[in-house]
C-alpha cells in the first residue's frame, strides 16, 4: 500500500521532470573541460530562454576574493527544458538557487548546467545538460 | 477474511487517495495541458490503465498502406533479438528479450564504416579536434540522413502523392514524392538531397539524390558526398515505432555500401515547437581543440 503512493508521488514528480533526451548542438568537450566540476549557489540576475540553449546568469561570491562573480549557465533548449516542466517562471530573477555542472574551456565565468536546485523549496530542476550524450 | 476485507478497503482507500491526489496537482499544473508543448495527442491507442499501448499495432492509411504520420525521435534502446547483432553494433552482448543501448546513428554499423583512406582520415582529424569545426555547431543546416540521429524531433506526414518530414531544428523540411516522379534532370545540390518514394508491402522505400559535395555525416565528422545515393527503407512495426534500415551507397568517401538499422519512437502528448539555432547561438566562438583553453 505504502508502494502505490510511492508510485503516485513518483509518477507526479515525473510528469515535472521527465528524463526527456538531452538536445545539443555542440561537442560537449569541445567547450567544456569534464575536470572542472562546478557547484554554485547564488541568484539569479537574469534569464535568457533562447535557442539554441537557455541560460541563467547567477551572482556568485567568491570566498577567497569576497568579489561578486556573475555567472553564465548553460542550460538545455526551451523545446527540452519545457517538455521535462519548466516554465520560464519556473526560477524568477532574484532567487537563490544552486547549480552543479562543469566549467568551459575558456576559464571564463560560464558554465554547463547539469542540474539546477531552488534554495527555497529544495526542488531540483533537470537542466538539459549536453554533458550525458554528446562528448 | 475480515483481514483480507481490510486489506482490500485500504488497499482502494490508497487507490482512490491517489487518484484524486494525481487529480488535483494534475487540474492545479494549469501549464502541463495549458501549453502546446505537453498538449494531449489525440487518437493514442491506452491500455486498461490509461497509459499509451505503444505496442498497439500501426495505423493504416485508408488506402491499406502503414500511416507513418507521427512526431518521432531516434531510440537508441532496442529490443535485443536474435538478430540484432547483425544489423545493429551492439557494445556488449545481450539475451533476447532484454533491452539493449545501441550506438547511435553511423556508429552503429557493424564493423564499422567502410571509408576511403582520405575519408578516414579527415574523420579522425575533425575527431581529434572534438568535432569543434563541424557545421551544426555554427547553425549551419543539416542533412537527412544526419537529422535522423540528432535528438531534434521529426514530424511526418502524408499527403497524396507525398510524405513531409517536418524538423524543429532551424524548421527543416524534407518532401519525398510519391507520385511516380522521376528524378530532375538537373539535381542543384541540396543539403538533403531529392527524394522519391514507393511501397513494398509494407515497407517505404526511398530513394535520394543530390546530395551536396560534402557533408558532416555525423558528430565525429565523418562525411556524405554529392556522389552518394540513399535508400531508406521504413516500417512501422507497432504504434510507437518506426524502424528504418538506411544504406549509404557513396563511392567517392566509402569503399562499399553501408546500412544504419535504427528505430524512432512516437512521442506523444506534446507538439511541434520551432528551434531557430541562430537565435542566440554563443558556442561556437568557444570550442576548443584538445589542450586548448584555459
Amino acid at each position: 500500500m505504502r508502494t502505490r503512493l510511492t508510485v503516485a508521488v513518483a509518477s507526479l514528480a515525473g510528469l515535472l521532470v521527465t528524463a526527456v533526451p538531452i538536445v545539443a548542438h555542440h561537442s560537449f568537450a569541445a567547450e567544456y573541460d569534464a575536470n572542472k566540476p562546478i557547484n554554485l549557489t547564488g541568484t539569479v540576475t537574469k534569464i535568457e530562454w533562447t535557442n539554441p540553449h537557455c541560460y541563467f546568469y547567477i551572482d556568485v561570491k567568491n570566498e577567497e576574493s569576497g568579489k561578486i562573480e556573475n555567472w553564465a549557465l548553460e542550460l538545455g533548449n526551451p523545446n527540452a527544458l519545457l517538455r521535462a516542466g519548466w516554465t520560464p517562471n519556473s526560477v524568477k530573477i532574484g532567487e537563490a538557487v544552486t547549480v552543479e555542472g562543469t566549467r568551459a574551456k575558456d576559464g571564463t565565468f560560464l558554465g554547463n548546467a547539469r542540474s539546477m536546485i531552488l534554495i527555497s523549496t529544495g526542488r531540483k530542476l533537470f537542466a538539459g545538460s549536453s554533458q550525458t550524450t554528446n562528448p | 477474511m475480515v483481514t483480507n476485507e481490510t486489506d482490500r478497503f485500504r488497499t482502494g482507500a490508497w487507490a482512490r487517495a491517489a487518484v484524486v491526489f494525481s487529480v488535483f496537482v494534475l487540474t492545479s499544473s494549469a501549464h502541463v495541458f495549458g501549453q502546446w508543448v505537453t498538449y494531449p495527442t489525440p487518437n493514442v491507442p491506452r491500455l486498461a490503465d490509461g497509459q499509451p499501448d505503444l505496442t498497439a499495432s500501426a495505423p493504416r492509411q485508408p488506402d491499406g498502406k502503414p500511416d507513418f504520420i507521427g512526431f518521432w525521435q531516434p531510440d537508441r534502446v532496442r529490443d535485443c533479438t536474435p538478430d540484432l547483432a547483425a544489423r545493429v553494433r551492439l557494445t556488449q552482448p545481450c539475451k533476447p528479450g532484454e533491452k539493449v543501448t545501441v550506438p547511435n546513428g553511423p556508429a552503429s554499423v557493424p564493423g564499422g564504416l567502410p571509408l576511403q583512406p582520405w575519408a578516414a582520415e579527415l574523420a579522425r582529424k575533425r575527431t581529434a579536434d572534438l568535432s569543434k569545426d563541424d557545421p551544426h555547431n555554427r547553425c549551419q543546416p543539416d542533412n537527412y540522413p544526419r537529422t535522423y540521429w540528432l535528438p531534434h524531433y521529426t514530424k511526418i506526414f502524408h499527403v497524396p502523392g507525398e510524405l513531409l518530414m517536418l524538423n524543429e531544428w532551424n524548421a527543416q523540411f524534407r518532401q519525398i514524392y510519391t507520385d511516380g516522379r522521376p528524378f530532375p534532370e538537373f539535381m542543384h545540390p541540396i543539403y538533403s538531397g531529392y527524394s522519391t518514394g514507393k511501397w513494398d508491402g509494407d515497407a517505404l522505400v526511398i530513394t535520394t539524390k543530390g546530395f551536396r559535395e560534402s557533408e558532416w555525416l555525423d558528430t565525429a565528422g565523418n562525411p556524405i558526398t554529392s556522389a552518394a545515393t540513399m535508400t531508406e527503407r521504413i516500417t512501422r512495426p507497432n504504434f510507437g515505432t518506426l524502424n528504418l534500415a538506411i544504406t549509404i551507397d557513396d563511392p567517392k568517401a566509402y569503399t562499399k555500401p553501408f546500412t544504419i538499422d535504427m528505430n524512432m519512437k512516437i512521442m506523444i502528448d506534446t507538439q511541434m515547437i520551432e528551434e531557430f539555432c541562430l537565435e542566440n547561438e554563443r558556442d561556437s566562438s568557444r570550442l576548443f581543440g584538445p589542450g586548448a583553453g584555459k
